[in-house]
């Protein structure tokens, strides 16, 4: 049996992993679930962030945080080109997931051709920073992580709760006519939310580089983990994305503490079967 | 007048040339690479290697006096993928010779096809020999037959030479197959030896959460971890142990990218295995005075982070050497000739001497223990090769 | 000839052509690429059979094709049985893999569209991860160098080309006889709406597990065939993403709903991959795929056959309208059927106005008090009726007052929660909607619900093959063609649902609720939105009906239609009965003037 602090140690290191899937995970939950688009390009767009993130803070020796603050705007931009694209061809939820894998290769090969294919590691200081708290310690970068993505969300669901705007997706979401009907106009809303939807890939990014492997290929590593963290917070329920990701984090975390790490995925994916079998209303 | 001198220098100019140059049909040599997808990191270094090796021969004489052309292509990551196109390059392009792809499950996959059609089959990535059937084929990743026996020792002798050996040792490893295969090996050779293993670990391929892991490795607290490790998994692993204030007394790494972790400042004094490294005695083998300069340039305009020789590419090299020494000791290109022959004889390799008279075509475990010193990979055992000045740190 | 045999010969002419390749003594390589092609051929068109014609888009072909890879790989290296042996065995494992997941899944109404996808990946990331802790694998790999390969023909490529193009070859034929079979139509009908595919009579249940099973069986076999291709079996590249997201490519790009799409988006896209393999440009070629794949779906998005054969038709039309001075053939998106259409009409022309199948004898339908409750809404509170054969019993009662619920009930849509609906001597309550139309009840829509990308003729047929008529298929055609004309629709056989105008999609309603020759047809508001000449017509239609000794129970908001129409009136107010009887009588009952006073007073009055 695993002692107290190791148990406690996997506990706090899994949810704070767990605020970085739900951070990859909000934009995509948010395109899909209000959008009614699949977009498998958000994570091609985040790990161009990374990249970017990565080329700007070794060649420029911009500080990641001022490389975000560029960034952030920069993909705000892409993903309202990229919405212009889906509006123009009318691109269905359907055929927009293969849309956006053809974009993610198309991504992947420019991440290549600019980066090869080799690992890149961006190396600074705050990456093993932590502290410590009781018998654990908490990384601060992951903590940092964590905290952006808990204040996007929460920022997120107050915007879509409260505003005009956000009133107006959910409801062009449950029934585009009605809101119509209504005078919404959704074509603008929605490039505003696809904007978003990228500019949160971009924030995720900026976390990735410092926290992950860079290769072309890592686009498809988060793939199935952040699906599944969607699809158990909610589509376009952005606080639910985060805690889900909580819950895939420490559930993750926890079996590779005391089981072992290689059973690890089974957990996660059972949790989301589960879901789906036993309450597929919730989502 | 001034026409018909200018023409005369221009012929003179062109017959001097083909004096130097080889001539008459290339000799085509075909191949496939990993160049996209998951396993593009490091294919991306072979051809690197191969396009200097191939030019370099031109720049001389050739093979046998006529040009080689190497006929490259991108098997994408894929086994399938790497199996269909070697037998295009066999049956379609009718390439002369080939030379393997990359990594374990391509060069296995391609293996058969090469043994249907005869063809001697260098490679110079494959992780597990006891796989390998075909008496025709030469491996340069020089493990040795039972490399999860021989590396190991080899670890473990090193840092039993050292003022403090350990007595433990903690075992996290990729579920890479390679990887497992000789990291399986440390634990049973560890055991062997007396060493208590607290921890064996296997993770999956593709892990990115490594807090809890880390946190597991804390605990056992062994004086020497293995990481079974591709790519950056050490890198991460290494930060995750600093965040929870832990940094083992040693740490060996498997196969990582050997670049990023002599950057990282939780690298220092990492220990890993390698066939070669830029300095004596490996800068006295054949070639490597030649490559180590040209492939530094070449990898720093491919815009390639780490441009330094090291197993790898060295292995690369080496299979191209190989290729070559069969080719022009049998000065033939039958496959049949030159496979006895390189069955038979030594060849001088930037990475050592190998012979393939072994089992499976296996000869020496020619892998040495390295070690992360002052910002760079220095060998460190056996002694006889390690860096001048250079030896391995205890903690 | 029929089309069926016709096609079937020459799909086999051509396999047999093609299976002598190996004696010209091609190189190696094409049957190498060739092997690779039917290979995905083989997937791609099997993956359709699910989740093309029904709509139920999986992303777990990974986890049966790699069933089939670890099976193989497991007989044949652990336990050495024979490698062709293996092959069934690897077919019936996925299959049976299948049925079990679509055992449980198919139950959870929500779990469809994308749901449905995302829980197959999960299954398949899953599968893995047991693969890969589990003696099956365990990590290293699987290396079946020992496995001795039969020889077929003189290479062992040549043989793997041969084992491939049978089980393409198989998986066609499999694929265009389902499309052309009962359970075809009644996959096409669960892809656009398969509440209403129940409803009419589908078995829906029991039709999506028969095509998840013969979808993953054939990718089990795929698998076990792959295993010896490659000869070393890892986890990463069988449970990679790469065999779910191609088969999805493929059928999307050549057109999934087509047997001949997946195969056609198959052969291009593998034969895309090498033509990008050379070295010296492989980002670039890599790139340069996926840009012509985004092209492809952004301007082909019903892919690549369903847009030629719509040129081809289109063409086909033009040079038949200027023919026949303009004969109407607008096309519908199972092409096979149409063509039948038009044979069927021109037999029609020989006085086929005689029903093709004499209906079941009449019976009575009843229902004892009847509850349900949704969450904390008593919907129905003890409801009983009863209609005779042959009678209109009109069920009137102001908004949410339980009549729509009261046929959703009937219909099987609904569960009741207490109570006891018969049919004659047939006790519904506890049976499946499917089974209650085929004992002959059938409904229509209040807002008509067609299938969407079926012709009319089609949206017809499916009743008439599911409903309690069982028409086989070629009759459910002639029932079919025959009910259009009974509702005037005849002109429109070869419309979609979406061209046709709002009084036509009433009448589809109709015709389709009758070609299923019903003992008994609940009408929910077939009136509501018709001008009063379309009304007029639409009277007549209903009384031609009762003729035929149908009971008609008729849900209905224009009092005036009620009273002319109905023998009998059942009135129903927060989910009660609150007065039954002859029309007038019924509702001049004061509780019933209570309850419509200041709403339609009007009506009532008239």
């Amino acid at each position: 049996m695993p002692s107290a602090t190791l148990l406690g140690q996997a506990v706090v290191s899994g949810l704070l992993a767990g605020g970085l899937y739900g951070l990859l995970a909000l934009g995509l939950s948010l395109s899909w679930g209000l959008l009614r688009l699949v977009n498998l390009a958000h994570f091609a767009l985040a790990l161009l962030g990374a990249y970017l993130t990565y080329q700007l803070g070794t060649a420029l020796h911009l500080s990641p945080w001022v490389a975000a603050i560029v960034l952030v705007p920069a993909f705000f931009g892409l993903g309202i080109a990229l919405h212009l694209l889906f509006a123009r061809f009318r691109v269905t939820e359907f055929t927009s997931l293969l849309v956006t894998f053809g974009i993610a290769v198309i991504l992947e090969s420019v991440i290549q051709w600019f980066w090869t294919a080799d690992y890149r590691r961006y190396e600074t200081p705050y990456a093993s920073a932590s502290f410590k708290l009781g018998p654990v310690f908490v990384p601060l970068l992951e903590l940092f992580a964590c905290l952006t993505a808990a204040t996007l969300a929460l920022a997120t669901w107050a915007w879509l709760r409260f505003t005009y705007v956000g009133k107006a997706l959910r409801a062009a979401a449950e029934d585009p006519a009605i809101a119509g009907a209504f005078g919404v106009d959704h074509r603008r809303h929605a490039l505003l939310l696809s904007g978003l939807s990228a500019a949160y890939a971009g924030a995720a990014g900026t976390f990735i580089a410092l926290i992950a492997t860079l290769a072309p290929s890592q686009i498809w590593a988060w793939l199935g983990v952040v699906f599944a963290v969607v699809i158990i917070g909610g589509l376009g329920n952005p606080v639910g994305a985060l805690l889900a990701g909580f819950l895939i984090g420490m559930s993750e975390s926890i079996t590779m503490a005391v089981v072992a790490p290689a059973w690890a995925p089974l957990v996660s994916f059972s949790i989301l079967i589960g879901l789906l079998i036993f309450r597929p209303e919730r989502v | 007048m001034m026409r018909a001198a200018l023409a005369l220098v221009v012929l003179l100019a062109f017959a001097a040339a083909a004096a130097a140059a080889p001539s008459g049909q290339p000799i085509r040599i075909g191949g496939t690479l990993a160049l996209t997808g998951p396993l593009a990191p490091t294919a991306l270094l072979h051809k690197i290697a191969g396009e200097i090796y191939v030019e370099e021969l031109n720049k001389a004489n050739g093979l046998l006096g006529r040009p080689v052309e190497w006929v490259l292509l991108d098997d994408q990551s894929k086994p399938e993928l790497a199996r269909s196109l070697y037998e295009k390059l066999i049956t379609v392009d009718k390439v002369d010779l080939i030379i393997g792809p990359y990594a374990t499950s391509g060069i296995l996959a391609a293996m058969g096809v090469a043994q249907r059609y005869n063809k001697v089959y260098v490679h110079h990535s494959f992780g597990m020999p006891h796989l390998a059937k075909y008496e025709m084929h030469f491996p340069t990743a020089a493990f040795g037959p039972e490399p999860n026996k021989t590396v190991p020792t080899t670890v473990f002798d090193a840092v039993a030479a050292t003022s403090k050996p350990p007595k433990s040792v903690a075992i996290v490893t990729s579920k890479f197959p390679s990887a497992q295969f000789q990291s399986n090996g440390a634990k049973e050779v560890a055991e062997k030896r007396g060493l208590k293993v607290p921890l064996y670990l296997e993770y999956e391929f593709g892990t990115r959460d490594w807090g809890a892991i880390a946190a597991r490795v804390k605990d056992a607290n062994a004086d020497l971890l293995w990481i079974g490790a591709l790519g950056l998994d050490g890198n991460q692993l290494l930060e995750a142990m600093k965040k929870l204030d832990y940094t083992p007394p040693r740490h060996f790494h498997l196969f990582p990218a050997p670049g990023p972790l002599v950057a990282a400042p939780d690298g220092k004094n990492a220990l890993s295995v390698t066939v070669f490294e830029e300095h004596p005695p490996f800068m006295n083998n054949p070639g490597a005075a030649k490559f180590v300069p040209i492939f530094k340039e070449r990898a720093a305009k491919a815009n390639v982070p780490y441009t330094a020789i090291e197993t790898q590419v060295g292995g690369s090299f080496a299979a191209w050497q190989v290729l070559e020494a069969g080719v022009t000791a049998t000065k033939s290109l039958d496959d049949k000739a030159i496979g006895a022959w390189l069955r038979k004889n030594r060849v001088d390799t930037i990475i050592g001497k190998l012979r393939f008279d072994g089992p499976n075509n296996y000869g020496d475990d020619l892998f040495k223990v390295k070690q992360v010193q002052d910002g760079k990979w220095v060998v460190v055992w056996p002694r006889e090769f390690t860096a001048p000045g250079a030896r391995l740190q205890p903690q | 000839m029929t089309e069926r045999v016709r096609v079937v010969v020459t799909l086999i002419a051509v396999a047999l052509a093609l299976a002598c390749l190996p004696l010209v003594g091609l190189p190696a390589f094409y049957e190498s690429f060739l092997y690779l092609v039917f290979h995905w051929i083989a997937l791609a068109t099997s993956w359709s059979i699910l989740s093309g014609y029904a709509g139920y888009f999986s992303f777990g072909h990974g986890a049966f094709f790699g069933a089939g890879v670890y099976t193989t790989t497991t007989l044949a290296a652990a336990y050495d049985v024979p490698f062709l042996v293996t092959l069934p065995v690897a077919a019936l494992v996925a299959a049976l893999l299948s049925a079990g997941i679509g055992a449980v899944v198919f139950r959870v109404k929500r779990l469809r569209g994308e749901l449905f996808g995302l829980l197959t990946l999960a299954i398949t990331f899953v599968l893995a991860t047991i693969v890969l802790n589990t003696r099956l694998d365990g990590g290293p790999g699987v290396y079946l160098s020992n496995v001795p390969l039969p020889r077929l023909v003189g290479s062992p490529t040549g043989t793997f080309y041969l084992l491939a193009l049978a089980l393409a070859t198989g998986t066609l034929i499999t694929a265009y006889l389902v499309t052309r079979a009962r359970l075809g139509l009644g996959l096409y009908a669960i892809h656009d709406d398969e509440d209403v595919a129940e409803v009419e009579g589908v078995p829906t249940f029991a039709y999506k597990l028969i095509a998840f099973a013969i979808s993953a069986g054939v990718a089990g076999i795929a698998g076990g065939i792959y295993a010896m291709y490659v000869s070393y079996v890892t986890v990463g590249d069988t449970f990679s993403v790469t065999v779910p997201l191609y088969v999805v490519l493929m059928s999307v790009l050549g057109g999934a709903r087509h047997w001949l799409g997946p195969a056609v988006g198959a052969a291009l896209i593998t034969a895309s991959l090498y033509t990008f393999t050379s070295g010296q440009q492989a980002i670039l070629g890599r790139a340069i795929v996926a840009f012509v794949l985004v092209l492809v779906i952004l301007l082909l998005p019903a892919g690549v056959v369903a847009t030629v054969l719509g040129w081809r038709r289109r063409r086909a039309d033009v040079s038949a309208a200027s023919a026949t001075g303009g004969a109407e053939a607008r096309g519908g998106s199972s092409g096979d059927w149409r063509t039948r259409g038009r044979e069927a009409a021109s037999q029609s022309e020989f006085g086929a106005a005689d029903p093709p199948r004499a209906s079941a004898p009449p019976v009575a339908l009843q229902c004892e008090d009847v509850w349900r409750a949704f969450g904390g809404i008593q919907a129905l509170r003890g409801v009983s009726l009863r209609v005779e054969p042959g009678e209109i019993v009109g069920l009137v009662g102001p908004n949410g007052s339980g009549k729509t619920t009261l046929i959703n009930v009937i219909s099987g849509h609904y569960t009741l929660d207490r109570g006891r609906i018969t049919l004659g001597g047939d006790d519904l309550a506890a049976r499946p909607a499917h089974e209650i139309a085929g004992l002959g009840i059938s409904r229509t829509y209040q807002i008509p619900r067609p299938f969407a990308q079926l012709t009319a003729l089609d949206n017809v047929a499916v009743a008439a093959t599911f409903g309690a008529a069982r028409c086989a298929l070629g009759e459910a055609r002639d029932e079919a063609w025959h009910w259009l004309e009974f509702t005037g629709l005849a002109r429109r056989a070869s419309a979609l649902p979406h061209e046709l105008n709002l009084h036509e999609r009433k009448f589809l309603e109709l015709a389709r609720a009758l070609a299923g020759r019903p003992r008994v047809i609940l009408l929910d508001e077939v009136l509501s939105g018709l001008t009063p000449a379309e009304i007029a017509s639409a009277i007549t239609l209903v009384r031609e009906i009762r003729a035929r000794g149908v009971a008609i129970l008729f849900v209905e908001h224009l009092m005036r239609a009620v009273l002319e129409l109905s023998d009998r009136v059942v009135v129903l107010n927060e989910g009660e009965v609150i007065a039954e009887g002859a029309p007038r009588e019924a509702m001049r009952a004061p509780r019933v003037i209570d309850v419509y006073l200041g709403k339609t007073q009007a009506h009532v009055v008239a």
